[in-house]
């Protein structure tokens, strides 16, 4: 069969039409704008570097680029080990598995806003968990209220959030094992934590870095868990303010200022395109192992 | 008081993007005739005051033959954004409620028609500090119909007063008396206040907080009224969460029964009676604070912007909408108040009928002839942000109050550049 050049180019047009219009042209528009001084009502005038040297010198820049990489640093264990011990027990197939898999895949599609409301409802000075502590004869715990446990609070959001969906990308991987290496181990005699160690972890390792990856880059850009959990301040004094909500906070609202978070957004943008490219090279290392 | 939407609270607002070149609106002619198609914008009316909204549109075109009313209610969530997207894509509705903060950037970027210039004989028509919240101080002109009003008393929860030893028949009338109050409470585990002060709030200590074309409330007096809140904070007469809490997060807490006091409307007392009747069996209603004599008000109006091609049918219906008549009706239906120098008079709001409710109503109505709205119109998002971080940081002794009043100070003017 044959067909005429362009044909191919029909298909394609409505997705490349849609991603021009919806995020080529919007990306390389924040680009430009990174080097005005643009408002939120249009126009601006070219600065230059002004926006990154500002930034440079922006003490709530280096503050919140430093929550975030913590933020990262919090996450990304957890997120990487246990849903891998949740996928292990959830690949048994006993009765009532089902439920055991959909309780722990449901906070993935719960809605962010539904699942800040009910942890902040938890956390908070009077919740659930203060009442339970103070109960027990402790003191009320300022989970929302002193910024270092906001992190952390956040983060436990993120981790609870995450634990279904890379359980299921584990799950997937898990399926894949060759069984006959887990025989092969049994009958050299090896255990359950030593097959785990020398024929689970070395066969998931490609997904155990793939889920560190998708985990690090969300991680950095988190936005609605300490949004929903600080009531859109980031925090007493702001201090728990990661990048995304300081780009949010910059940009807002008809007084914004649309040059400076675009800048912002650049650098994040170079942070997530680092952390990826960091990624990829390790798999490829991985792969030539 | 804080600052809050008395119909729907304002939402959070993020980031929207916006375009590389700007709007210029060279505008029709706002003497033409009466007609044609407009597009009016409202905030948050539907489902509650949708037959409301449609009689007002429809007694409208029934009053100007030719003319067609096309009313389009954006929910309070996104309202910034819808607004901020529009007018940076230069097609505003014809016809948009916005409070004057949101009038304010939008009139600074020439994108509002002057009222003063269009339709100087409507000034009369509204009261003078309702026209005023809509001028650019220092600048004249005004950009925007008043519409409707709110005010109101101080809500205090009876039972925690009696709770922690006090009259509940003697609420503070003074800060002298709030910060005695809020300290005897604390001394039984009782927190009086939900959030740190607005800027609404040092205007009603008295503090100046615009001179000269800047910010100015680092004044002594700014920084008096600050301590006093450091010295109840530090005594616990202040819940943790006020440290980033905002005007809705502070009315939640106090329907909670978590805080002692708050400001509040009869929009309020209403929510009381049917979301928290525990606490409207307790409910003391007392006069604002204020060292000025005013209390503060809350107001909307409705703009129109020079982007539109039918300015004349425009500025008509902006008038019709604001007139006394049709702000009496919704003020009647929404426990709010009128902004048209007639519409007060009328009796709903002079006379009490022995509820509580009427009793709230009269006294605001009564309050709304002096009072002011504190908050400048200035004073964008992104320095209401500032205020409150400073203050967390003076709270929590991080800073001095003078310091973190510099600070937000600093902030405020360099932001407003």
């Amino acid at each position: 069969m044959t067909h005429r050049p362009y044909t191919p180019w029909l298909f394609l047009a409505p997705g490349l039409v849609v991603c021009g219009l919806f995020v080529l042209f919007p990306f390389i528009n924040m680009i430009v704008l990174a080097f005005t001084d643009a408002s939120a009502l249009g126009g601006g005038r070219f600065t230059g570097a002004d926006n990154f040297v500002r930034m440079l010198q922006d003490p709530k820049f280096w503050a919140a680029a430093r929550n975030s990489a913590l933020y990262m640093a919090g996450v990304v264990p957890p997120l990487v080990l246990l849903p891998l011990l949740i996928a292990m027990l959830a690949q048994k197939v006993v009765p009532g598995i089902g439920i055991f898999r959909t309780a722990f895949f449901t906070p993935v599609i719960a809605s962010t806003v539904v699942v800040g409301l009910i942890w902040t409802w938890l956390l908070d000075s009077r919740g659930l968990v203060n009442s339970v502590v103070e109960a027990l004869g402790g003191t009320r715990i300022g989970f929302l209220t002193d910024s270092t446990l906001l992190l952390i609070s956040s983060m436990v959001v993120t981790v609870w959030r995450g634990l279904g969906y890379y359980m299921v990308i584990y799950l997937a991987a898990l399926a894949n094992v060759p069984k006959d290496l887990h025989e092969a181990a049994m009958v050299d005699g090896a255990g359950p934590v030593r097959r785990f160690w020398s024929v689970t972890v070395p066969s998931l390792r490609p997904t155990m870095v793939l889920v560190a990856a998708l985990s690090a880059v969300n991680g950095f850009r988190v936005f609605s868990e300490i949004y929903l959990l600080s009531g859109g301040t980031g925090g007493p004094g702001g201090a728990s303010t990661t990048l995304v909500m300081l780009i949010q906070s910059v940009g807002r609202g008809l007084t914004g200022e649309v040059g400076y978070a675009s800048a912002l957004s650049v650098v994040l943008f170079v942070i997530l395109l680092g952390l990826l490219l960091i990624t990829l090279k390790l798999n490829r290392r991985e792969d030539q192992l | 008081m804080k600052r809050r939407t008395f119909l729907a609270g304002l939402a959070a607002v993020p980031v929207a993007g916006c375009g590389l070149s700007g709007t210029s609106n060279t505008g029709t002619a706002t003497n033409g005739q009466v007609t044609g198609e407009i597009t009016f914008q409202t905030w948050s009316l539907k489902p509650k005051y949708t037959d409301y909204v449609n009689g007002v549109v429809d007694a409208f075109q029934k009053q100007h033959a030719g003319t067609t009313v096309k009313w389009v209610d954006q929910p309070a969530d996104g309202y910034l954004q819808k607004v901020m997207a529009d007018a940076s894509a230069g097609s505003l509705p014809d016809v948009i409620n916005v409070p004057p903060d949101l009038s304010f950037p939008l009139a600074k970027a020439g994108q509002l028609v002057n009222l003063d210039e269009s339709l100087e004989e409507a000034k009369p028509e509204y009261l003078d500090n309702a026209w005023q919240a809509f001028e650019i101080p220092g600048k004249g002109g005004c950009y925007g119909f008043p519409w409707y009003l709110n005010t109101g008393p101080l809500f205090y929860n009876k039972a925690l007063f009696t709770q922690a030893g006090l009259d509940p028949d003697k609420p503070p009338t003074n800060f002298k008396e709030l910060e005695a109050t809020a300290l005897k409470l604390a001394e039984k585990k009782v927190a009086i206040l939900g959030q740190t002060p607005s800027i609404a709030d040092f205007g009603l200590y008295g503090v100046t907080l615009f001179k000269d074309g800047k910010f100015a409330f680092n004044e002594p007096k700014g920084v008096e009224f600050v301590e006093t809140y450091k010295r109840m904070y530090d005594a616990g007469a202040l819940i943790p969460e006020a440290l980033t809490q905002n005007y809705t997060g502070a009315g939640a807490k106090f329907m909670a029964q978590q805080t002692a006091m708050n400001p509040g409307s009869a929009y309020d007392l209403g929510k009381f009676k049917t979301d928290a009747p525990s606490l409207y069996a307790n409910i003391g209603i007392t006069t604002p604070i204020t060292n000025t004599g005013s209390a503060n008000m809350f107001l909307h109006g409705v703009s129109v912007p020079k982007s539109s091609k039918n300015q004349a049918t425009a500025l008509a219906f902006g008038r019709f909408v604001t007139n006394a008549e049709n702000q009496v009706k919704f003020a009647k239906l929404a426990s709010i108040f009128p902004s048209t120098s007639k519409g007060g008079d009328d009796p709903y709001f002079t006379t009490e009928d022995g509820t509580d409710e009427a009793r709230v109503r009269v006294a605001a109505a009564k309050q709304l002839k002096t009072a002011v709205n504190y908050t400048p119109v200035q004073f964008s998002d992104q320095m209401r942000e500032a205020l409150l971080q400073q203050l967390a940081d003076a709270m929590l002794g991080k800073k001095s109050p003078k310091q973190a009043l510099d600070d937000a100070v600093a902030e405020c003017n360099r932001l407003l550049k």
